[in-house]
């Protein structure tokens, strides 16, 4: 600023250039903060950006129920209520399939020599399975609503939004039995969430 | 210098600026939060919330550094007004 102010000076004082305001009228006079408030500050027209006229590529405008449906479909609810019914789904079908490798199903322990029904050990099955579905489902959602939270928050996406979250989802579901196994919990969960991302990168 | 001409002016100005800082603020904003790895063809989430942060960042910078120097050229001018009439006489 003080450059250009001394600059201006020395101009003017070396001679009476085109640039003095009020000069003859072939030579019309330039002022920028005039012109700037046209073109940048209050004055400026409204326009509307279209990208065609802006050099980019003319792309068809979306619609506000597109926009609207898009950006639900990117957020962060959105993706933990995929994960939560994703994760309900698969639980259901673990369940399921371990209950179907597992001797103990439908074992009564009032009489432990009786071969159980085929409705008990139905019933046991989807007992087992419901459990882990549910199971598999917070486990998801808190995954998946932590990671898009952390890379909201980060603004890039890479493989420490999953150890991050697998930290933060694994300490909260270990520190309900106490704060060390809190840290194992995020400490193993993160580790696993790494080797997925490594694999998957 | 009479407000019609400083209008025709930016108009015709302001095409080129416009384009000029869309070309900018693109390249800008494609450096620092697209890391040229390319995974896949969509934006995730983290560089889609870069980018909405580095656009109004950019259009705010546009917008305060274009006040500042609408500010540092009419003290320009005072000056020169004040040098040419000091002069003049």
């Amino acid at each position: 600023m003080a450059a250009t102010t001394s600059a201006s000076n020395a101009a003017v004082s070396d001679s009476q250039g085109p640039a003095s305001p009020g000069s003859s009228a072939d030579n019309p006079t330039i002022q920028y903060s005039v012109i700037l408030d046209h073109l940048i500050g209050d004055k400026r027209p409204i326009k509307d950006p279209n990208p065609a006229v802006l050099g980019g590529l003319p792309v068809p405008p979306k619609s506000n129920e597109q926009k609207m449906i898009e950006r639900g479909m990117e957020s962060c609810a959105f993706k933990s209520v995929l994960a939560c019914v994703g994760g309900f789904v698969l639980g259901g079908a673990f369940g399921i399939f371990t209950a179907g490798i597992d001797t103990n199903v439908g074992f009564d322990p009032k009489d432990p020599l009786r071969t159980p029904t085929a409705r008990e050990v139905l019933k046991d099955m989807g007992q087992r399975g419901m459990s882990y579905a549910k199971n598999f489902a917070i486990v998801g959602a808190m995954f998946s609503c932590t990671e898009c939270i952390i890379e909201s928050h980060r603004g890039k996406s890479d493989w420490k939004n999953a150890v991050y979250s697998g930290c933060v989802t694994g300490g909260a579901i270990g520190f309900r039995a106490g704060l060390k196994a809190g840290v194992l919990g995020c400490g193993g969960f993160a580790a696993f969430s790494a080797a997925i991302e490594y694999y998957l990168r | 210098m009479d407000p019609m001409k400083a209008q025709q002016l930016a108009a015709e100005l302001e095409v080129e600026m416009m384009a000029d800082m869309y070309n900018r603020m693109t390249n800008a904003c494609h450096r620092k939060c697209v890391p040229p790895h390319y995974k896949e063809p969509e934006l995730t989430k983290g560089e889609s919330v870069c980018l909405d942060r580095c656009v109004a960042k950019y259009l705010d910078l546009h917008e305060k550094l274009g006040r500042k120097l609408t500010e540092l050229s009419v003290q320009d001018e005072e000056m020169m007004r004040k040098a040419a009439v000091g002069s003049g006489h």
